[in-house]
């Protein structure tokens, strides 16, 4: 292919294609417009050359070196044409191209599309091929994580999420590495690096539940529900407390932990969580402002007290009380824009009976 | 007459919305063939017909568009697979197949085509477990999952198809902020949420999701400039406007963002001069987001020009929605949330 430096004459952008000796046999196809459009084909010659000679060869199905070649143009120009992207993949079969040179072919492609759906399935299609899941599942992580296929994807995957942090494609195909290989406890290292790089990092805080909690595939799960361990909560506590004090008004880790402990472990809202906050609130604590001023610890404040309600009734009225004067500040201090939200809320706060 | 004279509304603006701007603009996407988007963006052209369409019937207008022609160019594209392709001639995909179910709908002459060969492509495209591609290419996503779900729907094939599989694909994508990714384990966004709601609405199973927990992530993410972002840290956008709203609406909670805002943004995202509306204030307009922004406007209640009320779940008028015998799903939403 061009892109990988073979010698490729369809790839030089100075000849048309009327004129390459590769293409002399090939009688373009002009567009189908079907019943659209009545003006004459106008886009640019050469997008319009490469285009007719596709659809030539697509249409008797060719199978050559010279329709893979032209696919790689198609693509780099324009990767959302997801039809050249299934000829592709058969020209590859059927040709028997060599899948590394092909894995390396999409690495460039990422670099200018990264957020093009295409090549990130197509990705796992041929790191699967090259890398049956099955012929390494009785590895261990820290062999799994020296060879060369998983080793070059957890590269590639941290590359891509470094230069976009909230890339949403390259996080799912790195939980999909993650989950398909098992390599779960290296992961935790790479969050720590994102989240540290930026606490602000939504994705990293979802992947670190994925990675701690599971996602219903794969590995021993915790569904909703299901008890975590004491001394894990209490760990998790403490992360996302430290993170919370770089930065109070930060929504991530404030609906990371408290959507974590109302899942796994409810009684550690308020017997462990809640403490903390209050500390950290408290006169004299360097993030007292900080913290009284984010809706963030306000919001948590109602959460923690409906849950302790819930768990303690002799002391629900006292509680409930205190969530409402919270609802009410929030509404009309620290989130205005959403006071239907918080009188909702507000209106929520009675004891079950 | 003078200048002096000409009113806001005679100029088509109703409010601040540029009625007869976003008009012109819509009509004018077929005939720009002097641009190289128009041609990049071809193996889409039969959802950027479905955008154009549904804005035009928001603002009254469907009949500006040809609609024999554009019957015919939706027939051209259907497959020997019974799926569509986003244009004439490529291959067929869950995503352009429901652009054109619902351009059909929309002009009353589904009966034109043949259902039997749909209900077969989209039944092909589920596997053994209930998860659903979006075509032969084999990608996964909660979108997939809904779309499939919508287009049996359209047929009353719903029964037809694996749903508890579905159902148990969507539920597994639930995560412990409320909201839903494009897979399980995969990050909330608001896009997934609406499919993912969507998906539930028709199956009758809305009382898996946890309700409040969901609609208080949605409220949040409203930005201070009024608009609306899709997740956590990431800027607001017109075209969330409509995924966070639609799914607002599904929950019942459409009344925890701030309208006022949330209008004042969508309209300050118009192009004043040639129509359409962008991402966000300043940038390039395109049809996508012309058609979610003006969706949004009607979600919240935009009042200085009658906009017609839009379906949350099928994105397309409730008139028509209704006509099309589609709404049914509003019977399916739990009690507890009436």
């Amino acid at each position: 292919m061009c892109e990988t430096g073979e010698k490729c004459d369809s790839g030089n952008d100075n000849v048309p294609m009327s004129e390459q000796d590769t293409w002399k046999d090939v009688a373009p196809i002009s567009q189908d417009d079907g019943a659209n459009t009545i003006c004459p084909i106008a886009y640019t010659d050469e997008y319009r050359e490469m285009m007719g000679y596709l659809r030539a060869v697509m249409s008797k199905c060719e199978v050559s070196q010279r329709a893979l070649d032209l696919t790689s143009r198609v693509i780099v120009v324009n990767p959302g044409h997801y039809t050249v992207w299934v000829y592709r993949k058969k020209l590859v079969e059927e040709l028997g191209s060599n899948i590394e040179n092909e894995l390396d072919w999409v690495t460039e492609i990422s670099e200018k599309h990264h957020k093009n759906y295409q090549l990130w399935h197509y990705r796992e299609a041929l790191v699967s091929r090259l890398l049956d899941p099955k012929a390494v599942s009785e590895m261990t992580e820290e062999q799994l994580v020296v060879h060369p296929v998983i080793r070059r994807e957890l590269f590639f995957t941290s590359s891509a999420i470094e230069s976009d942090s909230k890339n949403f494609h390259a996080w799912s195909y790195r939980q999909w590495l993650v989950r398909t290989y098992g390599v779960w406890e290296q992961e935790l290292g790479f969050i720590d690096t994102m989240i540290n790089e930026d606490v602000r990092n939504n994705s990293a805080w979802n992947q670190r539940y994925f990675v701690l909690m599971g996602d219903g595939r794969g590995r021993p799960t915790k569904d909703a529900g299901s008890p975590m361990e004491g001394s894990l909560a209490d760990s998790e506590i403490d992360y996302a407390t430290d993170m919370i004090k770089l930065a109070p008004n930060n929504e991530s880790p404030w609906t990371y932990i408290v959507g974590l402990l109302v899942r796994h472990a409810p009684a550690k809202l308020y017997t462990v969580l809640l403490p903390k906050l209050k500390e950290l609130a408290a006169d004299g604590s360097e993030y007292a402002a900080a913290m009284k001023t984010t809706p963030f610890y306000w919001s948590a404040l109602v959460d923690i007290y409906e849950q302790q309600a819930k768990d303690l009734p002799d002391q629900a009225d006292d509680l409930l009380a205190q969530a409402s004067e919270v609802c009410d500040v929030l509404a009309t201090d620290h989130d205005p824009m959403r006071n239907k939200y918080w009188e909702f809320r507000k209106d929520q706060l009675v004891p079950n009976i | 007459m003078s200048d002096e004279a000409t009113t806001d509304e005679e100029k088509g603006i109703f409010g601040g919305l540029f009625v007869n701007k976003h008009v012109e603009y819509i009509k004018s996407l077929d005939k720009r063939h002097d641009e190289i988007e128009y041609w990049m963006t071809e193996h889409l052209r039969i959802s950027g017909i479905y955008w154009g369409l549904v804005a035009l019937h928001l603002l009254g207008r469907e009949n500006e568009l040809d609609r024999d022609k554009i019957i015919k160019y939706v027939k051209s594209c259907q497959n020997t697979d019974g799926g569509f392709g986003g244009h004439t001639g490529h291959d067929s995909h869950l995503l352009y197949t429901m652009s054109a179910i619902q351009i059909l709908v929309m002009y009353n002459v589904l009966d034109q085509i043949n259902g039997d060969k749909i209900i077969a492509f989209v039944k092909s495209l589920q596997d053994e477990s209930g998860e659903v591609s979006g075509d032969c290419w084999g990608e996964k996503d909660t979108r997939f999952a809904f779309i499939s779900v919508a287009i049996l729907s359209f047929f009353h094939a719903v029964d037809q198809f694996n749903m508890d599989g579905v159902i148990e694909y969507v539920r597994r994508s639930m995560n412990y902020d409320g909201g839903f990714g494009s897979q399980p384990g995969g990050e909330s966004h608001s896009a997934q949420v609406y499919t993912c709601l969507a998906a539930l609405a028709i199956a009758g199973r809305l009382d898996i999701v946890d309700r409040d927990r969901l609609s208080g992530w949605l409220a949040e993410r409203q930005l201070k400039s009024g608009g609306l972002n899709g997740r956590p840290q990431k800027l607001e956008d017109a075209c969330y406007s409509w995924w966070v709203l639609s799914s607002l609406k599904i929950l019942g909670r459409v009344h925890w963002v701030d309208r006022q805002r949330l209008c004042a943004f969508i309209l300050s995202a118009q192009d004043t001069e040639d129509g359409g509306i962008a991402d966000r204030p300043g940038d390039i307009a395109d049809v996508y987001h012309t058609c979610f922004g003006i969706c949004g406007l009607s979600l919240a209640g935009f009042d200085k020009y009658p906009l017609d009320e839009i379906d949350p779940v099928y994105c397309m008028p409730v008139r028509i929605a209704e006509r099309a015998g589609l709404r049914s799903w509003m019977n399916n939403v739990p009690k507890t949330w009436k």
